[in-house]
């Protein structure tokens, strides 16, 4: 294939908000700490196992007000309000706006897992209810692609608008999906992210999965990634959004660049049953080092592991073992951020953007005894990494990695 | 006539399967045969208690194949219409070959019946384990031993051109040598309810493009295409059943439901795709619009095919496929794209169902009574026009 | 029923910056003069109106001059209570 040499695109901006409060610099607070207090959810739903999980990461609702006035989001749901909060800031820290950026060039990338599902489930019940008085409110924010349509008004976002479900695999697709638009002249520039909420209702359902955390030997509720006692994640909402944009165009208008997106992997593991992760970690790691590979990076390059580990069983030892396979005995630093941000889908694209350009991460307080079988533990560190590989195994099958760099 | 010509090029992505079903028909053949027919199928179905909601009808499937014990409808859908593309063919290296799947609701139908259960305190989680969005794609991996990329696309009504598209731009970045891209959607109560309280339900079959058409009407389906490099097929000496030349998408950034009234967001879609594919407007032989019949989507729609094609508009041929089989939401782009391309091969261009004169002020020249056999069948148009603005369009080709 | 309708208004609409006493009879209900209500949120006032008065609005589209004011929505009202097309289930209750 002829192809001429496609342009870099870089992130210039990030925004994010989750149980740990609003901006990047909120979340940095909260990975240097490394020991997450999560709030109590409501546990009224009526389908709670008897020992419930009493925790999740949820946003304070109040905090967005400075982001999204109560007027223009007086017909969004949770997950439109909070994806228009992060992209504003990842706007404002990118030192733009919409006025100045918005147009046909500027697209919309974006990735939930659930969807909206307070309105979704508030709709079904209306509907169990009566069909013929049903909200059309609800509905028009229960479809999955609302977020993205809603900040594209909101944004002047005229270019590509996609929404992806990926689970745990979303956010990273987001970038990717994105940032092919971009390097092959579809779009300019894009916000691309994540976002999930979590009412009562979704968080009884994942804890009658056996997805959650209960409380551990220490009495607290956490997620504990690769800790021989992990036994779930904890269950959290919020949104993280990135401003991608070409080298050239951000470097023209001045810009800092947090990180250059040097490459990417997929793969699918068809062992793998619907609710949960496969146990062959052997072919998602012959994926992941040829997909680098496309873009000359070897598993040598990489100076830091941001994992998406977030507590699961299942998960982190497919994680650990993708790892292992991939990097024999030259596996890098690893950090879960996930042991504080809790399993929201864009637990992942705010940490990454801050191991580029310089945060500390603690070591979490959920991990205390380091799994034999996994043969790897999470560290601590303090200091920006040069190139990080953000690693997102979803259950059902689908995994996604992406490799962030320092433009320097 | 104007003689355009296109050069193919290597990395063109050629369709090498199709699979589709619907309630025209259960596989490509079936469908290919009924098409052109000309007869709807919408009607009175069965699936949940339509005596509840104001309207009755739908395009529904009545035989769908179940491969796996916890598939949603939905799943089965995508699964039946996945393996027809495959056909029998052996997938050598699995880990090259990717899953792109655009769906709106997913196993919904499947959600609202453990839903149901929650508000008794019952909770069966095997119910919603293929509720999310993202479980379709997954079964159609899962079910093909696919190792590559899989996305999941769920942007409403262009959910299914997009996943196309996607699969398309990771075949043309060599990331896949082979991608099987589609979409599926199975009827629900949510959406059901859902158009209905926007008054955007037709009480009868859908018109599109009539004076005093009422509204679309649902339906439901899946339909796959399986993309290869042109220059891999033709090394292989595969047979080659057309080809996706261009992809472009685009938002209004206007309104969640109301398409913006001048139709510039659809435009700007298809001059992407055309100026993808490399081919003027001159080229376009036929359109398969969206046509959904809501007053709003089809006016809107027209005005973006007459800013984009101008005065030639009068020459090329329009129809909407959701006339036969109901809008199919986020299978819709996906099902449209294998109807155009049975058209291109068979040279004939399907009518668009309903009674009624065509609304003068579009400005179509919309194929209605019977199909139009084409002078020239090369290359053709797919559009699509979502929830949330988002639009996206394909341009077709022949070989 | 202006009182009623005006309540019903702020609050389906979840209109954050609108109390009911703020708003006149004949304030325009759409436009950038008045309450800037679009046509999706002339649907949820139809369902809403629906439930609170027991009637039952066939075609919304039709009615497009009705949703111009709250005096108008009033003429609404009465007109499909007199017409007899109350819900039986929301009569009785």
């Amino acid at each position: 294939m002829s192809r001429h040499e496609p342009e870099r695109v870089v992130v210039t901006g990030a925004g994010s908000l989750g149980w740990y409060g609003v901006g990047q610099d909120a979340l940095a607070i909260a990975l240097a700490a490394g020991s997450p207090s999560f709030p109590e959810i409501e546990r009224r739903t009526g389908v709670h196992p008897r020992k419930p999980a009493r925790h999740a990461g949820l946003v304070d609702g109040s905090a967005i007000g400075e982001w999204v006035s109560p007027r223009e989001g007086r017909r969004m749901g949770p997950a439109s309000r909070f994806t228009l909060a992060a992209a504003r800031m990842a706007l404002q820290q990118a030192g733009t706006s919409a006025e100045a950026i918005g147009g046909p060039g500027f697209g919309i990338a974006l990735s939930t897992a659930f969807g909206s599902t307070r309105m979704t489930e508030d709709l079904v019940l209306e509907i169990l209810d009566d069909p013929e008085s049903t909200s059309p409110f609800l509905f028009t924010e229960c479809v999955a692609n609302a977020p993205a349509g809603q900040i594209a008004i909101r944004l002047n976002a005229q270019g590509a608008n996609t929404t992806l479900t990926q689970r745990e695999a979303g956010p990273l697709l987001s970038v990717i999906h994105a940032a092919r638009d971009i390097a092959a002249g579809r779009l300019d520039r894009a916000i691309v992210g994540a976002v999930e909420e979590m009412p009562p209702l979704t968080h009884a359902i994942l804890d009658r999965f056996s997805a959650l955390a209960h409380q551990g030997l220490d009495g607290r509720e956490l997620p504990r990634p690769f800790d021989r006692d992990r036994d779930g994640i904890v269950a959290s909402e919020g949104a993280t959004c990135l401003l991608l944009e070409r080298e050239s165009a951000a470097r023209a208008r001045g810009a800092e660049i947090l990180a250059v997106i040097a490459g990417w992997a997929r793969a699918f593991d068809p062992t793998a049953p619907a609710h949960t992760w496969g146990a062959e970690p052997g072919p998602l790691a012959d994926c992941l080092v040829e997909g680098l590979s496309r873009f000359g990076i070897v598993p040598e390059d990489i100076s830091l592991i941001v994992s998406g580990a977030s507590g699961a069983r299942r998960g982190d030892a497919l994680e650990a073992g993708v790892l292992r396979a991939s990097f024999g005995d030259r596996l890098p630093p690893i950090v879960t951020p996930k042991a504080v941000t809790g399993e929201f889908a864009g637990g992942l694209l705010g940490p990454g953007v801050l191991a580029i350009t310089g945060a500390t991460f603690a070591m979490p307080a959920g991990f205390q005894r380091e799994d034999p079988a996994l043969g790897l533990r999470p560290t601590a560190i303090d200091g920006p990494a040069s190139r990080a590989l953000l690693t997102g195994l979803a259950s059902g099958g689908v995994s996604t990695w992406l490799v962030l760099e320092s433009a320097r | 006539m104007s003689s355009v010509s296109r050069e193919a090029r290597p990395n063109d992505g050629v369709v090498i399967g199709l699979g589709a079903i619907c309630s025209l028909g259960s596989s490509v053949c079936s469908l290919a045969d009924d098409l052109f027919g000309g007869r709807a199928a919408i009607a009175p179905f069965a699936l949940f208690d339509t005596r509840r909601h104001r309207t009755r009808l739908a395009g529904s499937v009545t035989d769908i194949p179940n491969h796996a014990r916890r598939h949603s409808r939905t799943d089965r859908l995508a699964v039946a219409a996945a393996r027809e593309a495959l056909g029998d063919r052996p997938v050598p290296a699995s880990k090259r070959i990717g899953v792109f799947v655009g769906t709106s609701t997913g196993g919904m139908l499947e959600g609202e019946v453990a839903y149901r259960d929650i508000l008794v305190g019952k909770v069966r989680a095997s119910r919603l384990v293929s509720q999310p969005t993202s479980a379709p794609s997954e079964a159609v991996a899962r079910h093909i031993s696919a190792r590559g990329p899989v996305e999941s696309i769920a942007s409403a009504c262009a959910a299914g051109s997009m996943a196309i598209a996607a699969g398309l731009a990771a075949l043309q970045d060599g990331e896949v040598d082979l991608a099987l891209c589609g979409g599926a959607d199975g009827l629900c109560e949510l959406t059901y309810a859902g158009f209905n309280s926007l008054r955007a339900v037709a009480p009868d079959a859908c018109r599109p493009f009539r004076a005093d058409r009422e509204g679309l009407s649902l339906g439901e389906g899946a339909a796959f295409l399986l993309l290869q490099r042109r220059e891999d097929a033709e090394r292989a000496g595969t047979p080659i059943l057309g080809s996706v030349l261009g992809s472009g998408a685009s938002c209004d950034s206007h309104h969640m439901t109301a398409p913006e009234p001048s139709g510039s967001g659809p435009a700007r879609a298809i001059r992407a795709a055309l100026d993808h594919a490399g081919l003027p407007g001159e080229g376009i032989d036929f359109i398969n619009a969206h046509g959904t019949a809501t007053p709003h989507n089809d006016a809107a729609e027209a005005a973006a095919l007459r800013s984009v094609f101008g005065e030639d508009l009068s020459r090329i041929p329009v129809t909407s496929t959701k006339s036969l089989v109901g809008h199919l939401l986020g299978a819709s782009g996906a099902l449209e794209a294998v109807v155009t391309l049975i058209c291109l091969r068979a040279q004939c261009v399907h009518a668009t169902a309903g009674e009624g004169p065509v609304d003068p002020e579009l400005g179509l020249d919309v194929v209605l009574g019977r199909a139009r056999a084409l002078e020239r069948s090369r290359f053709a148009l797919s559009t699509s026009l979502a929830f949330g603005g988002a639009n996206a369009a394909l341009v077709l080709g022949a070989g | 029923m202006h009182e009623r309708i005006k309540k019903l208004i702020v609050e389906k609409l979840r209109l954050p910056d609108v109390t009911p006493e703020s708003i006149d009879d004949d304030t325009p209900l759409f436009g950038p003069e008045g309450l800037g209500l679009d046509s999706v949120d002339a649907l949820e006032l139809v369902v809403g109106l629906e439930k609170e008065f027991g009637i039952k609005i066939r075609s919304p589209e039709a009615e497009r001059d009705a949703f111009r004011t709250v005096d108008s929505l009033v003429d609404l009202v009465r007109r499909h209570l007199e017409g007899g097309e109350a819900r039986e289930a929301t009569v009785e209750s």
